[in-house]
C-alpha cells in the first residue's frame, strides 16, 4: 500500500489526488490521508505531498468541467470539514487502518465519478459509501455554515471595523466570507475564528477577502468597542427579551433550535 | 390611553416590538438577492434565521410596529383602542437607523413592519410607505423587508409599498366572515380580501412585464430604487387566528387551500390564540394556547403544500378536526391502507411522499439512489427516511422490514407508542393537555381502536 499524506487543505487534498493519479501505482494500491498517520503500518512506503497550486487548479479545473460545478462545490465543502474521530473498535486490523477518511473518500468518489456514464450525477449514488461520507460531511459544513450566517454577531470596534468572534467545528470561513463580502459591501470586517486561530479579513469596496493566520490577534484591540455599541447591543437585547411571548415560553426548543454552542459568541444570550 | 412625550428609543422598541410578536410570520425567505455592490444588503431564498426568542420561536426580521396607536376595536388584540396600554410610535428615520444598525451587527436579516391603524388606513399606509421609501432609496438598504398592508387603504399606495417590499401580508385574522365581524368589527372580508386580491394581481402583471423584453418604460406609480424592481417578490402571506372561535379545522384549512389556491399566497401562518386582554366575548383556554392543535394544522398545511394533498382527502364534514394523537399523515395512511405496503425500488415520486416517514427530500433521495443501486432498509435510513413510521407502509425488494400486520389497529397501536407524534417542544412546555395522555400511555398498551380517539 502506498499512503500519499498531504496538508488538510483543499489544495494539498487535491495535490495528493493529482500525485496520486499520476503515480500508476494502481488505484486499489493507493491510500490519500490528509493528516499525520496514527502509527506507521510496515508494509506501507509513506509518500509526502508537496502543496502545488498548479496541479490543484488542473484538478479543480477536471472536476469542474467533467462533475459540474454543484458538485464541485459540495466536494469542496466536505473536504472543509472537520472530521470525527473514527471510532476505536476493540479488534485494531489493516481495515481499520485505512478507514474512510475524507481525503481518500474524495479521491474513491472521483474514481467512481468518472467511470459513470453521467458524472454529473455523482452525488445521487449514495448507495456508495464513499459518496455518502462526503454527502454526510458536506451536509455537516453546509448547515453549520447556514447556522453562522444567522448567529455570527459583528461588534463595531473604536476605528469603526465591525469584529466578529466565533467557534465553529468545520472550516467554515470561506463560506462566511462570499456571505458576508456580497452583503456589506461597504464595510471593513473582520471574522474570527479562534478554534483555528484564523482571521477573515475584508476591506470596504473590495470584492474579495483574504483569510490570514490570526494567532497573534491584539485582543485589546478586539474589546476596545465604538461609542454606540454597547448602545445598540442593550437594543438589541431589549427587543429579544420583549419578542417572547410569555404564554408560549419553551426554554428548550429554544435551546434546540439555536444549540448552546452558538450562544456563547451571540450577544442576547450573555448574562 | 398614554401617549407619553419624549419616550427613549429603547422604550419604544420594547413597547412595539412586544405589540408585535403576536405576528407570527417571521420568515425571510422566497427571494434570491444578491448585493449590489454598494448598499448594504442581500437576501437567500431559503432565508436566514438569526436567533430564536424564549418561546423558541425564530427571530429573522425586527419585528415591530410603526405605532400602537390603533383606532380599531379588534377585541383579540391587545393594541385594541379600548385598551388602557403605552402607547407609542416610532419615526421613519428611528426605524431606518435601528433597521441598518442592527443589519449591519447581522443581528437581523431585514425588517417586518406592521403598524396599528394611526387615524386612518391611508395615513398609517403613508406613513409605512415613507418609511420603507427611506430604506431603500436613502439608506440604500438591499436585505429584507415583509411589510404590512393595511386593509381599506388606498390601492395606490399599497402598490407603491409593494415595490419597494419583498413581501407583503394582509392578515385574514379569523377564517370565516361572522367570526371577523364579531371580534374584529372595523374591519370585513372586503377590506382583506380587495387588497389581497390587488397584490395578486400586481405580482402576476409584474411578472408579465418582466418576461417582456420589449418593455422598457417606467412602471406607473413605481419609484426608481433597484435595478430590477419587482412587485412583492417573495409572495404574500396571511394568518389566522386558532381558538378564538368556534370554526373546526376543516373549515380553517378549507379557507387556507381556497387562499393557497385562488390567491396564490406563498404562506398561511397558523396562531395560537393567546387571551391577552381578557375580553368576555373571549374564550378562555385553560391549557393556554392550543399549541397542539396549531402544530397538527402546520402539518396539514405542509401536507398541502409539498405532498399533493387536498383538504377533501384530510378532513370531511363528518370528521371535521385532526387527530390529535396522529399527525395527519398518519392518520390519512391508516385510513388508507388498500395503498399500501409501497414498494420503495418501483413506487413513483407522488407514491412515496404519501408513506408517513418519507419527507419530500427523501423520496427525491429514494429516486435518484436506486438508479444505480437497489435499496434495503439500512440505506433508507442513511436517507433520513424515519423507519420507526415508515416501516409498516413499505417493502424493499418485496420483504417488509419486520413481520407486521397491516392492520389499522395494529399499526395505530404500534405508532402511538412513537413519542414523536407529540411534538417534544409541545410535551415538554407543560402543555396541559399531553399530560393526560401522558397517563395512558404509561400504562400496558392496550388495543386502541381508531374510532375511540377520532
Amino acid at each position: 500500500m502506498y499512503v500519499f499524506i498531504c496538508e488538510d487543505t483543499i489544495d494539498g487534498i487535491f495535490t495528493a489526488v493529482y500525485n496520486a493519479w499520476d503515480s500508476h501505482l494502481g488505484h486499489k494500491n493507493i491510500y490519500i490521508l490528509a493528516k499525520e498517520p496514527e502509527n506507521y503500518e510496515l508494509f506501507c512506503e509513506y509518500i509526502r505531498v508537496e502543496t502545488d497550486l498548479e496541479k490543484s487548479k488542473k484538478v479543480a479545473d477536471t472536476i469542474k468541467r467533467r462533475l459540474g460545478v454543484t458538485v464541485y462545490t459540495t466536494l469542496c465543502e466536505a473536504i472543509m470539514a472537520e472530521e470525527p474521530c473514527p471510532k476505536k473498535t476493540s479488534r485494531m486490523n489493516a481495515a481499520d487502518t485505512f478507514s474512510i477518511t475524507k481525503a481518500d473518500a474524495f479521491y474513491r468518489t472521483l474514481l467512481y465519478a468518472f467511470s459513470m456514464e453521467n458524472p454529473t450525477r455523482i452525488m445521487e449514488c449514495l448507495g456508495n459509501p464513499y459518496v455518502l461520507y462526503l454527502f454526510e460531511l458536506s451536509r455537516n459544513v453546509h448547515t453549520e455554515a447556514h447556522h453562522l450566517l444567522g448567529f455570527l454577531r459583528f461588534q463595531e470596534l473604536q476605528n469603526g471595523i465591525l469584529f466578529a468572534e466565533t467557534h465553529p467545528k468545520n472550516y467554515v470561513l470561506p463560506i462566511l466570507g462570499d456571505h458576508f463580502s456580497d452583503r456589506l459591501p461597504g464595510e471593513n470586517f473582520m471574522i474570527y475564528d479562534k478554534n483555528r486561530k484564523l482571521a477573515l479579513i475584508h476591506r470596504a469596496g473590495i470584492k474579495n477577502f483574504l483569510i490570514t493566520d490570526a494567532s497573534s490577534i491584539n485582543q485589546e484591540m478586539i474589546h476596545n468597542y465604538s461609542a454606540s455599541e454597547l448602545e445598540y447591543q442593550k437594543l438589541w437585547c431589549g427587543f429579544f427579551e420583549s419578542i417572547t411571548i410569555e404564554a408560549r415560553k419553551n426554554p428548550k426548543l429554544q435551546n434546540q433550535n439555536i444549540p448552546k454552542r452558538f450562544q456563547k459568541d451571540a450577544v442576547e444570550f450573555q448574562k | 390611553m398614554q401617549i407619553q412625550e419624549n419616550m427613549s428609543i429603547m422604550e419604544k422598541l420594547q413597547i412595539l416590538s412586544d405589540a408585535a410578536k403576536y405576528d407570527v410570520a417571521c420568515t425571510s425567505s422566497g427571494v434570491d438577492r444578491k448585493g449590489d455592490g454598494k448598499g448594504m444588503g442581500n437576501c437567500i431564498a431559503p432565508g436566514i434565521c438569526h436567533t430564536f426568542s424564549g418561546d423558541g420561536r425564530c427571530v429573522s426580521l425586527l419585528k415591530i410596529l410603526f405605532t400602537n396607536e390603533c383606532i380599531f376595536n379588534c377585541s383579540y388584540c391587545q393594541n385594541n383602542c379600548n385598551n388602557d396600554i403605552p402607547r407609542a410610535s416610532f419615526t421613519p428615520d428611528e426605524v431606518c437607523s435601528l433597521t441598518m444598525e442592527f443589519y449591519r451587527r447581522n443581528y437581523i436579516e431585514g425588517l417586518f413592519l406592521s403598524s396599528g391603524i394611526l387615524v386612518s388606513p391611508n395615513y398609517t399606509m403613508d406613513l409605512i410607505y415613507q418609511t420603507l421609501y427611506k430604506l431603500r432609496v436613502e439608506c440604500h438598504f438591499n436585505g429584507y423587508i415583509h411589510v404590512k398592508a393595511i386593509p381599506g387603504a388606498d390601492p395606490a399606495l399599497i402598490e407603491r409599498a409593494g415595490f419597494l417590499a419583498d413581501r407583503m401580508s394582509i392578515n385574514l385574522e379569523l377564517p370565516t366572515a361572522n367570526s371577523l365581524k364579531e371580534l374584529a368589527p372595523c374591519k370585513s372580508r372586503r377590506t382583506i380580501l380587495t387588497p389581497m386580491r390587488q397584490i395578486q394581481n400586481g405580482i402576476h402583471d409584474n411578472t408579465l412585464l418582466l418576461g417582456d423584453t420589449s418593455y422598457k418604460g417606467s412602471q406607473p406609480l413605481s419609484t426608481k430604487t433597484r435595478s430590477s424592481q419587482k412587485f412583492v417578490p417573495a409572495g404574500q402571506s396571511t394568518q389566522m387566528i386558532i381558538g378564538a372561535t368556534p370554526e373546526n379545522d376543516y373549515q380553517i384549512m378549507s379557507v387556507a387551500e381556497g387562499l393557497y389556491q385562488k390567491f396564490e399566497l406563498k404562506r398561511v401562518f397558523y396562531s395560537a390564540f393567546v387571551n391577552v386582554n381578557e375580553d368576555a366575548s373571549l374564550p378562555v383556554l385553560p391549557g393556554g394556547p392550543p399549541l397542539l392543535r396549531e402544530h397538527r394544522l402546520y402539518q396539514a398545511d405542509w401536507l398541502l403544500r409539498f405532498y399533493n394533498f387536498s383538504v377533501n382527502e384530510l378532513l370531511s364534514e363528518d370528521n371535521p378536526n385532526f387527530n390529535i394523537y396522529l399527525d395527519p399523515k398518519c392518520d390519512w395512511a391508516l385510513r388508507h391502507l388498500e395503498y399500501f405496503p409501497v414498494e420503495i425500488n418501483r413506487a413513483d415520486y407522488n407514491t412515496l411522499l404519501r408513506v408517513p416517514g418519507i419527507g419530500a427530500k427523501s423520496a427525491r433521495r429514494i429516486i435518484q439512489a436506486r438508479r444505480t443501486t437497489r435499496l434495503d432498509f439500512a440505506d433508507l435510513k442513511k436517507i433520513g427516511v424515519v423507519l420507526k413510521r415508515a416501516l409498516y407502509f413499505i417493502t424493499c425488494s418485496g420483504k417488509m422490514m419486520y413481520r407486521t400486520k397491516l392492520d389499522e389497529n395494529y399499526i395505530c397501536e404500534n405508532l402511538l407508542r412513537d413519542k414523536t407524534q407529540i411534538p417534544k417542544e409541545i410535551r415538554e412546555s407543560g402543555y396541559k393537555q399531553i399530560s393526560l395522555f401522558d397517563v395512558g400511555m404509561t400504562e400496558p398498551p392496550q388495543p386502541v381502536s381508531l374510532a375511540m380517539i377520532t
